[in-house]
């Protein structure tokens, strides 16, 4: 017991020793060695957060008209090493930068996913770049989702339009162990037929165990399926509330009316966690763009339990 | 603590000899108005006990910085720039002193930002007394004296200055640049003297206890006194410029006309400006501007100080000077605090 402690403990020092005592990024090699050596009383060589990793993109897919599916590759060949509901700030200089949500469940190796609506300056600029093109990108940052506390339990995933695209990540990695979890279900709503995400994948989701079931919000000539908003979709759905936990990203709007549904099914505050998209300019909780009363999406969330964030006016 | 005389005419060799070794920014006038400038030589002084209409934060948090540089093309390449010298804030008012403590704080929590972090460690601050005006209210929120945060502070006693040492490197500067004689009981007294007289000075005053004010606060989110301001301001976030404690900022890109080479930088934004909580997809979390003085109140006296203990309003006044049909945020918060008076009765 105590040579394990001991063997902690060198090994934290060892951590501390080497984060501090190397440059965080290959183009900073010049910045320490410029500082002056007088006047700082500080121990620690503290660098710039905004340095970025250069990254390439491997392989671009057309999703939808508006959404692109990004596969990027990080040059210096080290994982990005994300959890399911984190988001980088991705930039193409002299177009900005912005927060992107990783859509890919995590990987050993230095490649993840993201999926992009052009929207912004960004965005469109992200969508006229083709493989092979640079970018840069930092992170990853915020609070993932808990996996850990979802094993055992029933999950039910609710979204609506691009808020599969966060989920995506938890989903797969969620599916990735499929049996360490009981009933899984995705409720998915969008406004039209052509907006449907990972079309291909919901298939290959449907056989590895997921109930899925897609609306639209209005009648369309060519579907099929079910009308209505996502909630119309909670009713006749079977759900045992002492194990079911629930997962919601979405737009602004859906989360308060979501809520008001899982309550009718004794779904409450504790079991069900969200993703709040904020305006964020520097995604270290300084610039107060993501700010709601005292909270900084960034760094407290983008995924919260709602049990958290339930009487925090603003929030949803 | 230690207290030192120094004469008044001892101001004009300290300054000459901070000059050698820092880049000065003081008091100066300019058009008429007390305003903090670039110093190089001690004539450039105006020392007055009138507030400044922009706070000092502005040479610890640019309006303008850069925080990288770009190149792109074939060989993409990124550098941080962090750009810090020596410098020394001459005749800053307590007010500020507590506003730079509460920076410090911002800055170092979480991540920290090391392009302040570095500028303020490389800054020596030296305060003065000072008189309110009729927009002051520092004496309603504890910020009216400053007991750390300076390295020297300067106490106008008649003839002489009574020196407070607050740190180390104050002390020595102060014995590098000029010769000093160590204050007598009875100077000092007067230090005392002048804060009593001060605190009867104000005209502008709060109802309630500052600690009470974030509690306060917390009950005025339905407050019809948003509506009612809101229907007046002009959203043009002059009082997110002016105030000492404001720090959110907005990250830009700029190309160099041969659209190879650039820099990232920020620049000062505003929470009362519309587009500041709206999103890409077009979707604005705070819409209306009721929403946004809500927003800017509750961070001075509430949301801040539940996050980093201290009230984000250090009583300078300045936003209330600034603010262009008047919204007053003593009277604002005077009407909050009125409101749960009734409230609890």
């Amino acid at each position: 017991m105590k040579s394990l402690k001991k063997q902690i403990k060198t090994e934290v020092k060892k951590m501390r020793r080497n984060s501090t005592s190397q440059p965080l990024n290959l183009l900073t090699s010049e910045v320490p060695a410029s500082q002056p050596r007088n006047l700082s009383t500080s121990v620690f060589d503290i660098s710039s957060p905004y340095i970025s990793r250069l990254a390439k993109i491997e392989r671009v897919a057309r999703l939808t008209e508006k959404e692109r599916l990004y596969k990027i590759a990080i040059d210096d060949r080290k994982t990005l090493g994300h959890s399911p509901g984190q988001f980088i700030m991705l930039s193409i200089p002299g177009y900005g930068e912005a927060p992107i949500s990783v859509s890919s469940p995590p990987d050993k190796r230095n490649t993840f996913e993201i999926c992009v609506r052009a929207v912004g300056n960004l965005t469109n600029a992200l969508h006229n770049l083709t493989k092979g093109d640079k970018l840069w990108i930092r992170g990853p940052y915020g609070k993932s989702f808990d996996v850990e506390e979802l094993k055992g339990k029933d999950l039910l995933f609710i979204a609506g339009g691009i808020g599969l695209v966060p989920m995506r990540s938890l989903i797969k990695t969620v599916l990735s162990e499929r049996p360490f979890y009981g009933k899984i279900h995705l409720l998915y709503g969008v406004k039209s037929p052509e907006e449907i995400l990972f079309k291909d994948e919901l298939t290959e989701w449907g056989h590895h165990g997921m109930g899925i079931q897609i609306t639209i919000d209005k009648p369309h000539p060519e579907w099929k399926g079910h009308t209505g908003v996502v909630t119309t979709l909670l009713p006749p759905l079977k759900i045992d509330e002492t194990k079911t936990v629930a997962i919601v990203v979405g737009p602004p709007v859906m989360y308060k009316y979501v809520i008001m549904s899982l309550g009718d099914k004794r779904i409450g505050g504790h079991d069900i966690f969200l993703s709040l998209e904020r305006r964020m300019k520097c995604g270290l909780g300084k610039c107060g763009h993501c700010q709601i009363n005292s909270i900084y999406v960034c760094q407290e969330g983008p995924v919260f339990r709602l049990s958290e964030i339930r009487y925090l006016r603003e929030a949803i | 603590m230690e207290y030192r005389f120094l004469p008044k005419k001892g101001i004009a060799p300290f300054v000459t000899g901070l000059l050698k070794d820092f880049k000065v920014y003081g008091p100066v006038e300019k058009d008429g108005f007390p305003m903090y400038g670039e110093i190089t030589s001690p004539k450039d002084i105006h020392l007055s006990h009138a507030p400044t209409h922009l706070s000092p934060k502005q040479f610890l948090f640019p309006p303008k910085e850069t925080i990288l540089r770009f190149k792109n093309g074939a060989k993409p390449a990124l550098e941080p720039v962090i750009e810090a010298h020596n410098q020394a804030l001459f005749g800053i008012h307590s007010c500020d002193i507590h506003a730079i403590k509460l920076l410090d704080r911002v800055f170092s929590y979480g991540p920290p930002d090391v392009n302040y972090l570095k500028k303020r460690k490389k800054t020596v601050i030296i305060g003065i007394d000072c008189v309110p005006d009729k927009h002051c209210f520092c004496n309603s929120v504890n910020t009216m004296t400053v007991d750390s945060g300076f390295d020297l502070f300067l106490h106008d006693v008649g003839k002489d200055f009574i020196v407070e040492i607050g740190t180390k490197k104050g002390e020595e500067l102060l014995r590098k640049y000029v010769k000093t004689k160590k204050a007598t009981v009875s100077a000092i007294k007067k230090i005392t003297e002048f804060k009593n007289k001060k605190a009867e000075m104000f005209v502008t005053k709060l109802n309630a206890e500052a600690s009470a004010l974030p509690l306060i606060y917390s009950g005025s989110y339905n407050s019809p006194v948003w509506e009612k301001i809101s229907k007046i301001c002009y959203g043009c976030g002059s009082c997110n410029l002016v105030c000492p404690t404001c720090y959110c900022f907005d990250v830009r890109d700029e190309v160099k006309p041969n659209l190879n080479e650039g820099e990232r930088y920020r620049v000062w934004d505003g929470c009362m400006l519309e587009d500041f909580a709206k999103v890409a997809g077009g979707h604005n979390f705070r819409k209306t501007r009721a929403e946004r003085l809500r927003h800017r109140f509750n961070r001075k006296f509430q949301y801040q100080a539940d996050k980093f203990g201290g009230l984000f309003c250090v009583g300078c006044g300045r936003c209330i000077r600034t603010c262009l049909v008047n919204i007053n945020i003593a009277e604002v918060t005077n009407e909050i605090i009125e409101e749960a008076n009734k409230d609890r009765s």
